[in-house]
């Protein structure tokens, strides 16, 4: 059979630095192909010279045995190749059939629009999809926005689909149709490429694994016949165990949340009389599906809402649920929110900077008439080292240069440089590869040697257990039952749905 | 998701032009950083392309480039240069509030209406005769700051309480300011010797005067703005706080930046220097209060900001040179019947052409075969 993509020697690079080295990939109609490897490892590069999307520097395309040369994104789609993006491309007041319609032209409009509702039905009908085409699409959820992603590059006549992180805005229900539709996919005779970090995704559902590392890929093989460990042992080079950990002594109690109440602008009640406590020395783990007040909880804790009532009370502080700046900084809460760039950085400026913000008022870089932009850039650079942020050519560098997982190292270096006596962590590895991952457990870990209160909020039960002393479930605003390490995962599943 | 943050890490994008397949083609690649120095080349370039579109335009409305730049190089002597050094002064201090308000991403189109208020509260206190003869500028200057202060508030109040865009609200009442301003010159301030339209002038010791050197006291409020400005968004925790209000304001709120704060000072001082600007003008050039002191410089204010990049610094070497341009305008307009107007299409000219280098700062364009 011939190969349905291949790529060779794909060399490109970003403003003199090298993304990919030489990158080569090969896939074959009917089978799931993963792409698997760690962030920044090239990925997404990979698939966007494959998309069209990049010209790469060197190196050739073949569909279908054929030498292609895209200029853009039409061009692929006209050679059956179709991309789903990792940030979905939909215009969101527009309806499914409009934004379907846009990305595959008809001459007319009315006469292509019902061409087009002709072809949504049907591809929704073999894929057993459930798309209203006249829904508009912000009315949908993400898991729906990205079947209309895949109806679309379909109905474009795509052949060969390439999926960027599809399961990266899912729930684990959500992950899981998602994964069995990739499958039917395949069987319908599509060439699939699943680009993931996720090595029980790639077990679970691929036929061949390309591994990518540092822009380059060093291994393709048959997954069902590699060891989770030689996997990941191929995508990060060398394994990361995590340290062992001490028992919970069960200190004082550090933070105390009572009865916290909000509702959203649109009248959503989001928290619903929220009560927990976490002791100096633990980590409290908050798990639930999402959607289910977790990010409002967050947010009301690192003080980007405010309450409508109830309080947070800190010992260090008092009740902090509508304090002011001064206040909240002397109770030394850390804040790792879940959207790093929306509320813990400013891409635009330096990591200097950003490193620096948090300490400015204490006065250790100089009085308010005049500050010290030296003494910045020294502690700056001393962090850096200290917390292992990679991929930063100089403290002056803007800081959304930096990929997730050194960003996140960044925002955890400012955080923790002031002994926190409070960490609040929101999904604190979304979009972390392994070992960038395993970095932050560690530091969430060593503070709560140091004996802060950590609440650690998270979607991936997988990383809930592993961390926690205590664990929450939350449903619908409340914390509806607590387990003791070690928890049963069964029975924290069934708390998360049972009251759903 | 699909909800891109603000500042994403956005990996270069490339947006490809339709392939030649012979001949390669062009690709656009989003830079990562560009060193000031090269920066500084490229907005330079445009500022000389913007130049010689308006040279050329003024060639074909009958000012060749020989008489051009004879009245350019008169524009230096040292009478003219007086002129250009008074013009100077309020356009320094306006640009000043343009570019403070700008800094933390607060759109102040209410210069013109700042201005205004600023020389009605220093004609105030003219009029009214208000503390002793000694002190009397000082009052005046203090009155026009928080005149214009209070004039931009107003906005901020709006915006922060109610949500109120500053752009509409802050240009509408610049239309507020004009015809509150009419109203007192047409009743109750209105010069009772002429009966013109305008106050009764200011006491010879209520005007800012030369100081020697040619250069006017107007002048040096303009260039203590400009330290004053410098010092604030270089040096002092402020500017720093400043950079994240405008980078991203909810994650500076949870840094602890006192963002309200900040952000009502910033924009108090960006009226309380249009305010300055407005007394400096009625005080030096005018004398009393007229009615049409404050004409067209909100469009100024913006220029000059937009052409320093909000540098307090760099706004004095860029309002020296619209005042320039402004006295060549005037000598243009008297000798040669060119409309005032042509100075203003200069201004817009040479906007566009420095936006447009933007676009080549921010992307590499490559040739690739």
């Amino acid at each position: 059979m011939t190969l349905a993509l291949q790529l060779v020697g794909i060399r490109k690079s970003f403003d003199g630095v090298l993304a990919l080295d030489g990158a080569s990939f090969e896939s074959r109609a009917g089978e799931v192909h993963a792409l698997l490897g760690e962030n920044g490892a090239g990925k997404s590069s990979l698939m966007n010279v494959a998309a069209g999307l990049y010209a790469p520097d060197a190196g050739s395309i073949l569909v279908n045995g054929v030498t292609a040369s895209l200029s853009g994104p039409a061009d692929a789609r006209q050679h059956g190749i179709g991309m789903v993006h990792q940030h979905f491309k939909l215009v969101k007041p527009f309806t499914v059939a409009e934004n379907i319609l846009l990305a595959n032209r008809r001459p007319h409009f009315s006469s292509g629009i019902k061409d087009i509702r002709a072809a949504i039905r049907k591809q929704a009908d073999e894929l057993k999809f459930d798309i209203d085409p006249d829904r508009q699409v912000d009315t949908l959820t993400l898991a729906e926005q990205q079947q209309v992603e895949i109806v679309k590059v379909l109905v474009g006549g795509a052949n060969i689909l390439i999926l960027d992180e599809p399961t990266a805005v899912l729930t684990d229900t959500e992950s899981e149709g998602l994964l069995e539709i990739v499958r039917r996919l395949a069987l319908s005779g599509a060439a699939v490429v699943l680009v993931t970090h996720k090595l029980h995704e790639v077990k679970r559902c691929a036929d061949t694994v390309t591994i990518m590392r540092g822009g380059k890929t060093v291994a393709r093989l048959d997954p069902r016949l590699a060891s989770a460990d030689k996997l990941t042992e191929l995508t990060v080079g060398q394994t990361v165990p995590l340290p062992p950990r001490t028992r919970h002594q069960g200190g004082p109690t550090r933070l105390n949340v009572g009865a916290l109440t909000y509702a959203r602008g649109d009248g959503r009640v989001m928290l619903n009389h929220t009560s927990f406590h976490v002791c100096a020395g633990e980590i409290y783990g908050i798990a639930g599906v999402s959607g289910n007040g977790q990010a409002e909880l967050a947010e009301a804790l690192i003080g980007a809402i405010e309450p409508a009532s109830g309080e947070i009370w800190v010992d260090s502080a008092g009740d902090i649920s509508c304090a002011n700046n001064d206040r909240r900084r002397e109770a030394a809460i850390a804040a790792i929110p879940a959207d790093r760039y929306a509320y813990a950085l400013a891409g635009g400026l330096s990591l200097a900077d950003n490193f620096a913000i948090a300490h400015i008022r204490s006065g250790r870089y100089g009085g308010a008439t005049l500050v010290n932009r030296s003494a910045m850039r020294r502690e700056a650079v001393a962090a850096i080292k200290d917390y292992d942020v990679q991929g930063a050519r100089s403290v002056n560098q803007k800081a959304s240069l930096l990929s997730g997982g050194n960003a996140q190292k960044l925002v955890i270096a400012r955080e923790f440089s002031r002994e926190p006596n409070v960490v609040v962590a929101h999904s604190p590895s979304r979009g972390l590869d392994a070992r960038a991952c395993a970095a932050i457990h560690q530091r969430l870990i060593a503070a709560r040697e140091r004996g802060a209160a950590i609440v650690l909020i998270s979607e991936d039960l997988d990383e809930v257990l592993g961390l926690s002393d205590r664990i929450g479930v939350m449903t619908r605003g409340v914390i509806v039952s607590e387990f003791e390490r070690p928890a049963d995962r069964q029975a924290i599943g069934r708390a998360m749905v049972d009251h759903a | 998701m699909h909800d891109l943050p603000r500042q994403a890490v956005s990996p270069p994008t490339v947006v490809s032009a339709p392939a030649s397949r012979h001949f390669g083609r062009i690709t656009l690649d989003v830079r990562q950083d560009l060193s000031q120095w090269k920066q500084a080349v490229f907005v330079g370039g445009s500022l000389i392309l913007g130049l010689a579109v308006s040279v050329a335009i003024l060639a074909v409305a009958g000012i060749s480039p020989v008489t051009l730049g004879t009245e350019l190089a008169d524009v230096l002597n040292a009478e003219s240069l007086r002129g250009v050094l008074v013009q100077a002064a309020p356009l320094i201090l306006v640009g000043l509030g343009a570019s403070l308000a700008f800094k933390i991403g607060f759109w102040n189109l209410g210069l013109e209406g700042q201005m205004i208020l600023g020389g009605i509260f220093a004609a105030a206190i003219s009029i009214y005769d208000i503390g002793p003869p000694s002190t009397r500028l000082l009052m005046m200057g203090s009155a026009a700051a928080v005149g214009g202060a209070l004039w931009v508030l107003l906005v901020a109040l709006l915006k922060i309480r109610f949500r109120v865009n500053e752009i509409i609200a802050t240009l509408l009442l610049n239309y507020v300011a004009m015809y509150f301003l009419f109203h007192l010159l047409y009743g109750a301030w209105q010069d009772a010797k002429t009966a013109f339209p305008q106050s009764s002038p200011f006491r010879p010791f209520e005007r800012l005067t030369d100081v020697g050197y040619g250069i006017n006291s107007g002048l040096i409020i303009a260039v203590a703005g400009v330290l004053v400005a410098g010092w604030l968004v270089h040096l002092s925790r402020i500017g720093f706080y400043a950079r994240f209000i405008s980078a991203n304001p909810r994650m500076a709120k949870i840094v602890g930046v006192p963002v309200q704060a900040m952000t009502v000072c910033i924009i108090a001082a960006s009226g309380a220097c249009a305010g300055l600007a407005g007394f400096v003008n009625v005080a030096s050039q005018e004398g009393r209060l007229t009615q049409s002191f404050a004409n067209g410089y909100v469009f100024s204010g913006v220029l000059i900001a937009f052409l320093s990049r909000n540098d307090p610094i760099v706004v004095a070497v860029v309002g020296f040179l619209i005042a320039m341009l402004f006295i060549t305008g005037q000598t243009l307009q008297v000798f040669y019947q060119i409309p005032f107007t042509m100075v203003q299409l200069i201004e817009a000219i040479i906007v566009m052409a420095v936006a447009s280098s933007e676009f080549f700062i921010r992307h590499r364009i490559r040739w690739i075969r």
